[in-house]
């Protein structure tokens, strides 16, 4: 049995991707100067912690065979909130409260959509994504905040600040995926999440209640946005009203490369942190190499299809 | 009233047109210039862009498994650009042209429809990751190779221009000749031919359309072909309307063309809905968009409504088939 479980690590997608990046970390590191740089390698972190923070919300979601194309949205009104307020000299602990709550409760919007009414999340998000993108224009008339005047230093501090030479952002997202680890499984909670992806009929049957599950994954990754906008928006210091437009791709892109399956009832939060990562590590390696960016989206689609390409050929030869 | 419910139960089409006439008739009377020959025609003009690629969803989404095309604005702006290219770049006839550019299209979509249908990748996921493919190739060929970036092309010949900017008895020549003869026969298609059959048999339930002998990849394959001509057709048109070529043509038309077909009654479940509801529903959006333009709204709330719009379409389609139920039950009961 021990055994077994061993060798079942070796076929996580996990596993994997850590294969992948590590050899990539090694092809980068010897093709270009700066790559190893600590320096590089700490804006290469800080960029994924947004992605990985909020891609943390979108795995509960997929798992529960969900999509929010809504996240970029929700994130664009959470920095709007949190730089406005921090603009009127709120303390900080306040500002984040704030942006929690207001991830939360866009969040719940979209949740009791889905969950008590039963429209697919698809529809719903993508109409909520196109709404509160509009309401993120409305709120900053047209203009940007944050360069001047400036956001005070206070308010800067979680997102550019380092802790034992680490920036505070990663260290946020570190703990957000431990407490997320233990939640989603060993948590009954966390147990009925992939019970209402994996067979939402035999969910409901035994006893499950779907719609508050549903209702309350949403939230969940509302609030997730909100920690991910409150650190944007104090990591770059400006808000503008195509802030967080298109993250949700990037976001969902970074959940698939993980292992999280569309379909729903499988999938982790480790896996979802790993693709972030993978699609950074490729990003900026690029950079680095010269090649144009352009290109960017092309090895971006490719590694999606190959990844979700090995997964079908995985459960075949599983069903063998 | 409960007969006049039943009424929109059973035929969602009627709803739809009343909405159309009302907010017609809000803007007429709210909006100066609204109501004027050069006004509608102009709407009609943006209508048949987007309104081709609305069919393309449309058909997309009938035939199931959670069809849904994320990539046809991607797609656009690669096959304007590639149209662009040959022409201003390489002095290719621009008909030629227009024949490379839509067999790209065709191509594009084929990509989409062999790997949804025959490796079986979630449509969610195979658009998905072919919208950053083509996106990427679209900005690829638009590199001026002298200067080494992405560059928007503008000389096509005036022999080019009729398509998208002239005029038949004052009715744009791309709606005559073009739109309504491409929508009349996408709806032979599904109504009457044994194909559009197999589409609503394939959207409503696979495995039984697989035992019943339906070639149900086929059929799933070829619907997303189609969705990849209609998307060129409507490149081809758009850039001969704005007489230019740019990699970022076809921003943000994916959510309005899923948009369009899902408020016109097209189930995003598959196996349900017509093209008649969808013309219904790019008439509805194109008023709107045109009536808060010209009520000097921004732009991005066009957006915004749109996203309530379809929210609130799916409630309301929710709603409708939860009455249609109802009344066939007390049907049967009696």
């Amino acid at each position: 049995m021990k055994k077994n479980s061993f060798f079942r690590f070796f076929r996580t997608r996990e596993f994997t991707v850590t294969i992948i990046l590590l050899l990539l970390v090694i092809l980068f590191g010897m093709t270009t100067k700066n790559f190893l740089n600590p320096s590089n390698i700490r804006n290469l972190l800080l960029q994924v912690s947004t992605i990985g923070i909020a891609s943390i919300g979108m795995t509960t979601i997929i798992i529960t065979a969900g999509i929010d194309v809504s996240a970029g949205s929700i994130l664009g009104i959470v920095a709007v909130v949190a730089g406005k307020t921090a603009l009127s000299g709120y303390p900080i602990w306040l500002i984040f409260l704030l942006a929690l709550l207001v991830g939360a409760l866009l969040g719940s919007l979209n949740g009791f959509i889905i969950g008590f009414i039963g429209i697919p999340p698809i529809l719903v998000t993508l109409g909520t994504m196109s709404f509160l993108r509009a309401m993120v224009y409305q709120l900053l008339g047209g203009k940007w905040i944050g360069s001047y005047p400036p956001f005070p230093d206070s308010f800067r501090k979680v997102g550019t600040g380092v802790f034992y030479g680490i920036p505070i952002p990663v260290w946020i997202m570190l703990g957000l995926v431990l407490i997320f680890m233990y939640y989603l499984r060993y948590r009954p909670t966390g147990r009925y999440i992939y019970a209402t992806g994996n067979n939402i009929e035999a969910a409901r049957v035994s006893g499950i209640s779907v719609k508050k599950i549903l209702f309350f994954v949403y939230i969940l990754a509302g609030m997730l946005y909100g920690v991910a906008g409150y650190i944007m928006a104090s990591r770059t210091g400006i808000v503008q009203t195509n802030t967080g437009a298109g993250f949700e791709l990037s976001v969902i892109a970074a959940t698939v490369l993980g292992g999280t399956n569309i379909l729903g009832g499988e999938g982790t939060v480790v896996g979802s942190i790993l693709g972030a990562l993978l699609v950074a590590v490729i990003k900026n390696g690029m950079i680095l190499m010269n090649l144009p960016a352009l290109l960017e989206g092309l090895i971006v689609g490719a590694i999606i299809i190959g990844s979700v390409i090995a997964d079908i050929l995985k459960t075949r030869e599983g069903k063998r | 009233m409960n007969r006049f419910l039943d009424l929109i139960a059973h035929n969602r089409n009627i709803l739809m047109l009343l909405l159309l006439s009302l907010i017609f008739l809000t803007f007429t009377v709210l909006v100066p210039h609204f109501f004027s020959m050069y006004n509608v025609l102009n709407m009609t003009q943006y209508g048949v862009e987007i309104g081709l690629l609305a069919f393309a969803e449309a058909l997309i989404i009938i035939s199931g498994g959670g069809g849904i095309d994320l990539s046809v604005g991607a797609l656009l702006s690669l096959t304007a650009m590639i149209i662009g290219v040959l022409v201003g770049r390489y002095g290719f006839n621009i008909w030629l042209a227009v024949i490379v550019g839509l067999g790209a299209s065709g191509l594009g979509g084929a990509l989409n429809g062999f790997m949804i249908s025959f490796i079986r990748i979630p449509p969610l996921l195979a658009t998905l990751a072919t919208m950053y493919i083509f996106d990427s190739l679209a900005l690829l060929v638009s590199v001026e190779p002298q200067f080494g970036n992405p560059m928007p092309i503008s000389k096509f010949p005036d022999s080019y221009f009729f398509i998208g900017q002239s005029t038949i008895f004052g009715i744009p020549f791309q709606v005559l000749f073009i739109f309504l003869p491409i929508f009349f026969i996408l709806n032979y298609y599904l109504k009457s031919t044994i194909y559009g059959r197999f589409l609503y048999a394939v959207g409503i339930n696979d495995k039984a359309a697989l035992f019943s002998n339906v070639p149900v990849k086929k059929t799933r394959f070829s619907v997303y072909i189609i969705g990849g001509i209609l998307v060129g057709i409507a490149a081809v048109i758009m850039t001969s309307r704005i007489a230019s070529a740019r990699p970022d043509l076809g921003l943000g038309y994916n959510l309005q063309a899923i948009t369009i077909a899902v408020l016109g009654g097209i189930n995003i479940f598959g196996g349900e809905g017509d093209l008649i509801g969808v013309l219904i529903s790019i008439g509805i959006i194109v008023v709107l968009y045109n009536g808060l333009q010209l009520a000097g709204v921004n732009a991005i709330w066009q957006m915004g409504t749109l996203g309530i719009v379809l929210i609130g379409s799916a409630i309301i389609n929710y709603l409708l088939s939860k009455r249609k139920l109802y009344v066939i039950s007390l049907k049967n009961s009696k």
